[in-house]
């Protein structure tokens, strides 16, 4: 519809040109600004306007400029030609332009889904190597419990069945990672948004990570005044805990992993800072996309998912997530989350 | 002989449940659907219920609502991953705790002696020792470190609330309908206040509390020792 609205509108600016060049100009070159805006109209949408613009060309031409001006002298053949020859050029040219950009097209579609089977081959690698690694362990220990385990010392089949338990556990890890990936991506998540503090809420990630974070030390800086936040607390309890583990595992033992939070403006900021040998330059991007493990330290375990689950668990709230280097010399991990107007809690006295 | 009534659907869930519950001295009732799990519930009227939430006939929190008519059994919910939803309105519907899926049967007993300890025991005089930390509920006295420590009447009720309910999950709904009442349920920002107020005055570190513990997105749980 747009197109056509263009085309009236070209054949009408030419007009208009035509009108003020007559009186210095040939008629040759006003047919030619009618040309040109045929071409125009032509290469930029489909066959219809290119038709249109034209019709009203060569009709607004005719009855305007080519005398006697004010009437139709359709039987004079040079302008016949004219008309024919606008009109093929508007045809050929939109139907040039008709092919580019179905090829654009095409391209794209194509493009999008290399990136498609890009990832899908990437989940596929990263579900053979982390669900089959355990699975193969599950497999091997429970096995020679059920099938040997009377020629087993007791502390042997303590070993193997506790080995069971830690792959079983890890691997529920990662597929719930896998699902909830997907979950998000297929946008079958709802928040169930409701006031919530920050301090609650790493205080319960940290009480659940505690195995997980036993190496490191971790440091809390949340000042006794943050506001509160509007969230859906179960959700970024994950996007904290998966910042949290990433510190863990990829910064040596011993180290200290510091969990800060502030105010800036309308939101509040949420840091994740490690001494660790902080990230290769350009890579603070990277790390965000799916199923993408650091570099340096191969492939230490957890299916690489978990950072792009951070991010579109806090950009669903209307936050930002990114990397950077840390003032710690590590990297640091920050995410924001929007801050309304805080609740009024009545003063007691009241209640 | 203490009676655990199993309503689970999976075979093998029941027959781990059956075992390790079984190893440690109780009574297993196994019920593969919630009609079978009402029917069982009434006939052998079981010290504590295990219910899983995905039933094949009908909603675990369907049983719950049909149990709580009859009896104040404690129940212990088997809920799956990413279900807070769910998991709230089955203990809003008379569940005592929650335990999600995977677990560990270690976390699972720790659950269920709560729980069974809970029903046995007498509300009244009660005292919580949090580490350093003596409440003296029925006396309205807080010491800490043998020092008087000042709380507010509504951090008393919300302590008292959780304190009802020691070592298990409350919901945010149950405790604001207890203690701001039924029109405040939706105040959720209350809690955070009052309960950051509490664990100032009570918890040794309150940004790690040990005793006024956070279930995100569900509810809190008091874990103290009962003196």
């Amino acid at each position: 519809m747009i197109g056509y609205a263009w085309a009236a509108g070209a054949a009408l600016a030419c007009t208009l040109a035509g009108l003020a060049m007559r009186p210095r100009f040939d008629l040759v070159n006003v047919a030619m600004v009618y040309l040109f805006a045929v071409v125009l109209v032509a290469q930029r949408y489909s066959r219809g306007p290119a038709i249109l613009a034209t019709v009203l060309s060569v009709a607004a031409f005719d009855l305007l400029f080519v005398p006697p001006q004010g009437a139709f002298r359709i039987d004079d053949m040079q302008y016949l030609l004219t008309f024919a020859i606008m009109l093929t050029i508007g045809l050929v040219i939109s139907r040039l332009a008709e092919n580019v950009r179905m090829r654009a097209a095409e391209q794209a579609k194509l493009e999008a889904q290399t990136q498609t089977e890009r990832l899908r081959s990437a989940l596929l690698a990263s579900v053979s190597h982390d669900l089959r690694t355990p699975l193969a362990v599950m497999c091997g220990a429970s096995s020679s419990l059920a099938e040997g385990g009377e020629r087993l010392s007791a502390e042997e089949r303590q070993a193997l069945a506790r080995s069971v338990y830690e792959q079983a556990r890890e691997m529920s890890e990662r597929v719930a990672k896998l699902l909830q990936m997907t979950r998000l991506e297929t946008g079958a998540i709802s928040l169930e948004r409701d006031w919530d503090s920050i301090t609650d809420v790493a205080g319960a990630v940290l009480a659940r990570l505690r195995g997980r974070l036993a190496s490191h030390r971790v440091v809390l800086e949340l000042a006794d005044d943050l506001p509160l936040v509007r969230i859906d607390a179960a959700l970024i309890d994950q996007a904290l805990a998966n910042l949290l583990e990433n510190a863990a595992i990829h910064t040596p033992p011993g180290t200290v992993v510091r969990l800060r939070a502030w105010r800036r403006g309308q939101e509040l900021v949420v840091s994740v800072e490690d001494y660790g040998p902080g990230l290769p330059q350009g890579d603070e991007e990277r790390i965000f996309a799916k199923f993408e493990h650091g570099v340096a330290e191969g492939r230490p375990g957890g299916v690489g998912l978990g950072l792009a689950i951070s991010r579109a668990i806090v950009v669903l709230h209307g936050g930002r997530a990114w990397a950077e280097r840390a003032p710690t010399g590590g990297s640091a991990f920050r995410f924001t989350l929007p801050l309304e107007e805080q609740p009024v809690v009545p003063a007691e006295a009241a209640a | 002989m203490t009676t655990i009534l199993v309503v689970e659907d999976e075979p093998e869930i029941r027959r781990f449940l059956r075992s390790s519950l079984g190893a440690e001295g109780f009574r297993v009732i196994e019920s593969p659907n919630a009609r079978r799990g009402a029917i069982d519930a009434g006939t052998h009227r079981p010290d504590l219920a295990i219910v899983d939430l995905a039933l094949p006939d009908y909603d675990g929190r369907e049983l719950i609502r049909e149990i709580r008519e009859w009896s104040p059994m404690p129940i212990v919910v088997l809920s799956a991953r990413h279900q807070e939803q769910t998991k709230i309105e089955a203990l809003d519907a008379g569940a005592d705790d929650y335990i999600t899926k995977p677990f560990g049967v270690g976390e699972l007993l720790a659950r269920v002696r709560v729980a069974l300890r809970h029903a046995a025991r007498s509300p009244i005089g009660q005292v919580l020792v949090l580490g350093t930390t003596k409440v003296e509920l029925d006396k309205r006295r807080a010491l800490r470190d043998g020092a008087e420590v000042h709380l507010t009447p509504i951090e008393f009720r919300l302590l008292g609330a959780l304190a009802k309910h020691l070592g298990m999950v409350v919901t945010h709904r149950q405790l604001l309908a207890e203690v701001w009442g039924p029109s405040h349920v939706g105040q959720t920002h209350y809690l955070r206040i009052y309960m950051k107020q509490l664990r100032d005055k009570l918890e040794e570190d309150p940004v790690r509390p040990r005793y006024l513990v956070t279930e995100t997105g569900v509810g809190y749980r008091l874990l103290a020792d009962e003196a």
